[in-house]
């Protein structure tokens, strides 16, 4: 890790090459254009994150059917799809949170039957929540320091008595959370309790608690609900530039389809626990059953969508 | 061989008692079901039920007007607590309401003993403590006269959910608090109405448990023993609380009986919580408690 | 103070300050100054209320996890030391005492295992059960109090080597060093890693679980060390305060006493354990001096108990209602009141 963020951590970051090689990053930089083509063609061996026929039923009722998603290495992927249509079940079982009735999650080449939520962050995978799940008591710098909690291997003792190890660690992180405090321009509020803040600012906490792990994988469910359209447009811009500087790859859920089209590169559709569509954002605008989903059967005037 | 009487005897005896834990939990039961608060100050109330009727029945009211004298004031004590604690509490996480309880139980026990005086009172309900002969098994007259209270009760309270319309808009509330602030219900009415019932149950149960362990500040301890009844049947079901008491009451008599031996006597005092606690780990949410997914 | 001065925080060193020179006070001033019975009967028993609380703190406070077991801990350790010392000749006092705080963590850490299922009052209930099952089980045993027949234990007097603390003075100060020390560790605790732990575990726990904080680990360590500290308060208790105890001394009143001094001194505060405790010690002298001067007569000590309950069940009440930070908000709004210059100008 070079240099210690300041007001100029932005820049030194986007040249920082991420943590974890991630095969093929600086090819995909290209053009985006290309790379959603790409991409959208590609079938990965290894993706950084593979659901096989995903099923989950609360007492008989379903809330996702069969439902397969590849999401591949350094690609933004939507999940979209009307209330109650199974997303956050989804995220909640990549997150290991729920357990599929049936079907697997695969993360690089781990598979499970059930994600093991403690070991995620181990995995290199990191989340928000639809509802802002912040730490309240705790100011914005250790909200975003709790992100690398699991990095602490100091035990309790050599913590209160401040043995090198424990020192050496804390430093670290305190110093990794400051950088991404920096990267995402929170350090005006950075020693302000957590839960005192605007929402906007909160989700944007949360962003930082998310990436300050630098995760191989980022899981953001909701992340554009009840912002402002100026906050929107940044926090788009940040989410981009998780991928493109720090190299994650994301994994997004929205009920407001508008903002995603610009964001992402593929999309999926999800309807009544079933995937209707899967695509780049063009194929999933024109597709009928989107339109179906969104609007009601059969509307004619398509054009609402494209937003 | 094995007295297979007096275990019957035992089992019959631990029910009786059960029935009488029920009468105490149906009233946590009835508020945490509307208005998500585990009463802590239920057994403070129920004190302060069965002291104001035998001090005023000591100073020479005729025990009818006593009884409709207590029973005012219980409401009346039910809608004030709901007024004046809870109300302003309202959105509150359920821990800190549960502490308010806490202490709403120190200011109604303080205020019970500050009024009446401290000393035990004897409560005759008109039921002799002698008990009676079924083939050989004794039973006590007073539990089974409880018993047919409890029951009583419970029979009113289904009547009173299925036709009133009060009742049904506690169901509403407990079912849906949103959708029952949506179709035009006035929750604090309705939590109002709840607190004031809870008085009437505190009443019953400080009345039965009066005349069986006489009329002093210990009363204010069945709130204990309701406790793990609750953990057992669910905090959420009336059904529950009655299973929950019955299954307390029956563990608690026969552990003390053939455990509680082995370890020197007085086990009752912690068997039914070491029994709920085992039963908790298996099943979080009680016997019929509502299962919770959790949401995020 | 080394170890206070290198711990890492953005506090202002004034609050170094303020503590050393408290220090100073409680050290220099105090024991000469003070007679016995304020010794004895006020700042004794408020060190060691203030440690349980600061115990309780860590358990409810910042981990969020509610116990109505506390009395229970504190018997532990006071029968445990107790004990110690008596089957365990030659053991040095403070061995003593930190091997009594160990085995109240270590029943702590048993009774906490539900936590990891239960949440709130379930597991409130939960914590119950120790306070019913220790209590039987010293009364019980007659080996727990060397077969007295009540189970009362008498300390021995407290001797660190050469030096006995045995005066009001000395067992007060006995007592404030082992306070100080604990509170001071307790603090560095809870501003390392662990102690945030703690509080993510308190304010989210699926997040807390999502990021990878053991919970499993978090919550006992809680629990542990929430014991630890009410247990050697337990011993505290025993030794330096009352000298002669009884199971019943350590009822389910102690518990709620003990979480009423949090939640009116200010839960997730030390310095709200602090003046918790001193309100509670000190409300009761108030309370029946005044009782005493304005009824007269009919002010005797049923009234005097019943009128503390009423009191403080109703301030437990206005605090949740008005101030859930309890006293110390209000310490602390007062102060900066009081010097509106050094108030920090709020950020955007």
């Amino acid at each position: 890790m070079s240099g210690i963020a300041t007001g100029a951590g932005v820049l030194r970051l986007e040249e920082e090459p991420p943590d974890e090689q991630i095969h093929g990053s600086t090819r995909e930089r290209d053009n985006a254009t290309e790379r959603r083509t790409e991409r959208a063609a590609q079938t990965l061996a290894n993706p950084a994150l593979g659901l096989a026929k995903i099923s989950l039923t609360f007492g008989g009722v379903a809330a996702l059917r069969d439902v397969d998603l590849e999401v591949a290495q350094g690609e933004i992927r939507a999940v979209i799809g009307p209330n109650g249509a199974g997303k956050s079940s989804l995220l909640n079982i990549v997150s290991g949170l729920y357990r599929p009735t049936r079907g697997q999650v695969q993360f690089g080449e781990h598979s499970f039957d059930q994600v093991p939520t403690a070991r995620l962050a181990a995995h290199g995978v990191a989340r928000t929540f639809q509802n802002l799940a912040l730490f309240k008591g705790l100011s914005v710098l250790d909200n975003v320091q709790m992100g690398l909690a699991h990095r602490m291997r100091a035990g309790f003792l050599r913590q209160i008595m401040g043995a090198p190890l424990a020192r050496r660690i804390e430093e670290e992180n305190r110093t990794a959370a400051k950088e991404v405090i920096g990267f995402l321009h929170l350090d005006d509020v950075h020693d302000r309790f957590a839960g005192t803040l605007p929402y906007g600012v909160q989700k944007r906490v949360e962003l930082a608690r998310a990436l300050v792990a630098r995760p191989k994988l980022l899981l953001l469910d909701e992340p554009f609900a009840g912002v402002t359209f100026a906050e929107k447009q940044e926090l788009s811009q940040h989410v981009r530039n998780a991928r493109d500087s720090l190299g994650a790859t994301i994994v997004l859920i929205e009920h407001d389809i508008g903002v995603v089209m610009g964001l992402s590169d593929r999309v999926a559709v999800l309807d009544y626990g079933r995937k209707i569509a899967d695509g780049t954002p063009d194929q999933v605008r024109a597709d009928p059953a989107v339109i179906d989903a969104y609007l009601g059967v059969a509307h004619e005037d398509a054009t609402e969508l494209a937003v | 061989m094995f007295d297979y009487q007096f275990l019957i005897e035992v089992l019959i005896g631990g029910l009786l008692s059960g029935v009488m834990y029920s009468l105490v939990a149906i009233g946590f039961v009835l508020i945490y079901k509307t208005s998500g608060v585990l009463n802590f100050a239920q057994g403070a109330m129920l004190l302060f039920a069965a002291l104001t009727f035998v001090s005023l029945v000591e100073r020479g009211t005729p025990f009818a007007a006593a009884l409709a004298a207590t029973l005012a004031i219980m409401i009346v004590l039910g809608i004030a607590v709901e007024r004046t604690v809870l109300r302003p509490l309202v959105n509150q996480p359920p821990i800190t309401l549960f502490m308010a309880t806490l202490g709403l139980s120190y200011v109604i026990e303080g205020a019970a003993q500050l009024l009446w005086g401290t000393q035990v009172h004897g409560l005759d309900i008109g039921i002799s403590d002698t008990p009676f002969d079924v083939a050989g098994v004794l039973i006590s007259r007073l539990d089974l006269f409880a018993a047919a209270v409890a029951g009583g009760l419970v029979a009113l309270f289904a009547l009173f959910f299925r036709y009133t319309r009060t009742g049904l808009s506690f169901r509403a509330v407990a079912d849906d608090q949103f959708a029952a602030l949506a179709v035009g219900l006035r929750l604090p009415r309705v939590w109002g109405a709840v607190w004031a019932v809870a008085g009437i149950v505190a009443l019953v149960g400080g009345l039965s448990w009066g005349a069986r362990l006489g009329v002093q500040f210990s009363l204010s301890l069945v709130v204990l023993k309701a406790l793990p009844v609750l953990v057992l049947g669910g905090f959420d079901s009336i059904a529950g609380a009655i299973v929950g008491g019955l299954l307390v009451g029956a563990i608690e008599k026969l552990a003390e009986v053939y455990v509680g031996p082995f370890f020197g006597g007085g086990i009752e005092v912690w068997a039914a919580y070491v029994v709920a606690l085992g039963f908790l780990l298996i099943r979080p949410s009680g016997l019929f408690g509502q299962k919770l997914v959790e949401r995020v | 103070m080394a170890l206070l001065a290198s711990t890492k925080t953005n506090r202002p060193t004034a609050e170094t300050l303020w503590i050393g020179i408290g220090i100073v006070v409680a050290y220099g001033v105090v024991p000469l100054a003070g007679s016995d019975y304020l010794l004895d009967a006020v700042l004794t028993p408020f060190l060691v209320l203030a440690l349980a609380a600061v115990g309780l703190n860590v358990l409810t406070g910042y981990a969020g996890q509610v116990s109505l077991g506390s009395a229970a801990f504190l018997a532990v350790g006071a029968y445990a030391a107790y004990n110690l010392h008596l089957r365990v000749p030659g053991l040095p006092l403070l061995v003593d005492v930190v091997l009594a705080g160990g085995i109240a963590a270590a029943i702590g850490i048993v009774f906490g295992l539900p936590s990891l299922r239960l949440r709130g009052f379930y597991l409130a209930v939960s914590t119950l059960a120790a306070q019913f099952f220790v209590q039987w089980a010293l009364t019980k045993f007659g080996w727990f109090s060397n077969d007295n027949p009540s189970g009362v234990i008498d300390a021995p007097v407290l001797r660190i080597g050469s030096v006995s603390f045995a005066t009001a003075a000395e067992r007060y100060v006995f007592s404030l060093t082992i306070v100080v020390v604990l509170t001071l560790l307790t603090l560095r605790l809870l501003r390392s890693q662990s102690g945030r732990n703690f509080i993510a575990v308190r304010d989210h726990e699926i997040a807390a679980k999502v990021i990878g904080v053991p919970l499993l680990r978090t919550k006992l360590l809680a629990f542990g060390i929430s014991s630890f500290l009410i247990g050697v308060a337990g011993v505290l208790w025993a030794f330096a305060y009352l000298r002669t105890v009884e199971p019943a001394g350590f009822n389910l009143d102690r518990s709620f006493q003990i979480l009423f001094i949090i939640i009116i001194g200010g839960l997730a505060s030390l310095r709200g354990s602090f003046i918790g405790a001193a309100f509670i010690v000190v409300f009761p002298l108030l309370l029946s001096r005044i009782g005493a001067a304005v009824l007269g007569r009919v002010f005797d000590s049923g009234v005097l108990e019943m009128s503390q309950h009423i009191v403080i069940g109703a301030l437990i009440i206005v605090f949740l209602i008005a101030e859930p930070r309890g006293l110390i908000a209000l310490w602390d709004r007062a102060w900066s009141a009081l010097r509106p210059a050094r108030r920090p100008a709020i950020p955007t």
